[in-house]
């Protein structure tokens, strides 16, 4: 009989929860690297009642999943050597991690005491056949399209540069990377191109995530506003069919 | 509300940048300065449905999963190391260094810290020191008849005498270079010191392989750009502004829950 109260009420959990993504993605508006994403939605079918053939089921609001939107974001230059962007949609940069290989777009990298590339965070940079070591007495390390690093004319190196079948199955673990959660290995991106003293910046859209925030909020008053209603209904019906004169 | 305090993050994370920008900026005209950069990251995410997770006992699998970020914070700050322009002083004891490399200077504590300020003058002396008084690595005595004193761009130091027409070498500046130039650490009067992350100092002499050269009568200017400083201090702004939305329209959606009558 609550039927309409607990409609609203899934969608303003929904909504709850839409407000935490899209917080989260004008929050990133500015991180080197970052995927907009969306909560998911789907209708839940309800069991319609057994004695009443009459009436429809009713169909609750349900978060199916966050989608992450992989396209490209701009590439801003800085002018630093060890700053390198992704050219092409769903590739990454290998790292290792203490938990095994990670994946990332925020190309940020710097040398550590022993002139291997790693992150900020200090993970080493994978390249084909293992981390990648540097000699800064040969100079500035020049960084090819195709991620093949060389100093002096050297090659010293190239950049591992990776791609997945099933972007979905990346998980997110923080501090810009990404976790293989399938079983699919990752796989060789030869098209992609690396774009050297540029970093990528977050694929945010302001405008569309403003304009998100006064949906959600607007959605939020409306559903309240229906749940308010509800109940009167409810309440001035007990009124009048309790009147007894 | 999970919300708030991602925008709160947000907001958190927006003020270090402009704190990283004005520094920039009030930095512009400081020789040999190097402008540094804010690097931000996401915050760790909550997993509310795992991708991957098994949705019946017949082996289907979450495609997609729920995970919800909380927020982002500072990655790091980083110095960019590029060469700033040159610029002429008509000093004699004024030094850009054109490549790689720093100078030495002694501490009144006895550490070594390393400079791109080569701003240097003459103590009473004739010691080669920096504007605060300390003395440059290797130790460089121009003597009191001095008429003249070049320095070549491989760091070699000449002087003329009074009453000579040959030059004599007096001595031989040093630069120090590092494998990881962005982990020195600043510790103010344009000064950086050695630390784990930088790996120790490798000195040698300017123009050989690896160090850049020595130019005399120039500065070296600070590498800030004010265009773009200013225009990422505007996309600072705007994106301070943008997670005060968030917080505004969190707390309105909080207040429309508790209107609600019973």
């Amino acid at each position: 009989m609550e039927n309409a109260a607990y409609i609203g009420l899934s969608r303003q959990m929904t909504l709850r929860r839409e407000l935490d993504i899209v917080a989260n993605n004008i929050a990133n508006a500015d991180t080197t690297g970052f995927k907009v994403e969306q909560l998911l939605l789907g209708a839940e079918v309800g069991e319609r009642a057994r004695n009443d053939a009459v009436r429809p089921g009713v169909s609750f609001v349900l978060d199916r999943g966050v989608g992450r939107d992989y396209g490209q974001g701009p590439l801003n230059q800085t002018g630093r050597p060890l700053d390198f962007g992704i050219e092409g949609e769903g590739v990454f940069f290998e790292i290792e991690t203490d938990q095994g290989p990670a994946y990332t777009r925020d190309g940020a990298f710097t040398l550590d005491p022993e002139g291997r590339l790693v992150t900020e965070a200090g993970h080493r940079v994978q390249g084909q056949g293992g981390e990648i070591i540097l000699d800064p007495a040969l100079g500035q390390p020049a960084v090819a399209a195709d991620g093949a690093i060389s100093q002096n004319g050297l090659p010293v190196g190239q950049l591992k540069l990776v791609r997945f079948d099933a972007l979905a199955a990346l998980s997110k673990g923080g501090d810009g990377l990404y976790r293989n959660a399938s079983n699919a290995a990752a796989m060789d991106a030869t098209d992609a191109r690396v774009r050297q003293g540029m970093l990528e910046g977050s694929n945010v859209n302001p405008i569309l995530e403003i304009t998100n925030l006064i949906e959600i909020s607007r959605a939020y008053e409306r559903i309240t506003r229906m749940i308010e209603n509800t109940n009167d209904l409810s309440r001035r019906a007990v009124e009048r069919l309790g009147r007894t004169s | 509300m999970r919300a708030l305090r991602t925008a709160a993050s947000g907001m958190a994370a927006q003020q270090l940048n402009v704190e990283v920008i004005s520094n920039n900026i009030a930095n512009m005209n400081t020789v040999g300065f190097k402008r540094q950069r804010a690097e931000f990251q996401d915050l760790l995410y909550q997993n509310v449905e795992r991708m991957g997770a098994q949705s019946s006992s017949q082996g289907t699998v979450v495609p997609t999963g729920i995970q919800i970020g909380a927020g982002v914070k500072a990655g790091s700050v980083y110095r960019i190391t590029e060469q700033g322009t040159p610029s002429q002083t008509g000093n004699r004891y004024d030094m850009a260094i054109d490549g790689r490399g720093y100078f030495q200077v002694n501490l009144p504590s006895g550490e070594t810290a390393f400079t791109r300020a080569g701003n240097f003058a003459v103590n009473g002396e004739g010691q080669l020191v920096t504007d605060d008084g300390y003395a440059v690595n290797p130790a460089i005595t121009i003597p009191q008849d001095a008429v003249d004193v070049s320095i070549s761009k491989s760091g070699q130091v000449q002087v003329i005498t009074q009453g000579s027409t040959e030059p004599s070498v007096v001595g031989q500046l040093e630069l120090a270079t590092f494998f990881n130039e962005a982990g020195l650490e600043a510790v103010g009067d344009n000064l950086l010191m050695e630390t784990a992350a930088s790996g120790p100092a490798t000195v040698g002499t300017p123009g050989a392989a690896g160090f850049g050269q020595i130019l005399q009568g120039y500065t070296e200017a600070s590498n800030v750009d004010a265009v773009s400083e200013i225009s990422a201090l505007i996309v600072a702004q705007r994106a301070y502004e943008m997670n005060s939305k968030v917080i505004s329209t969190a707390d309105d959606m909080l207040s429309v829950a508790a209107q609600v009558k019973s």
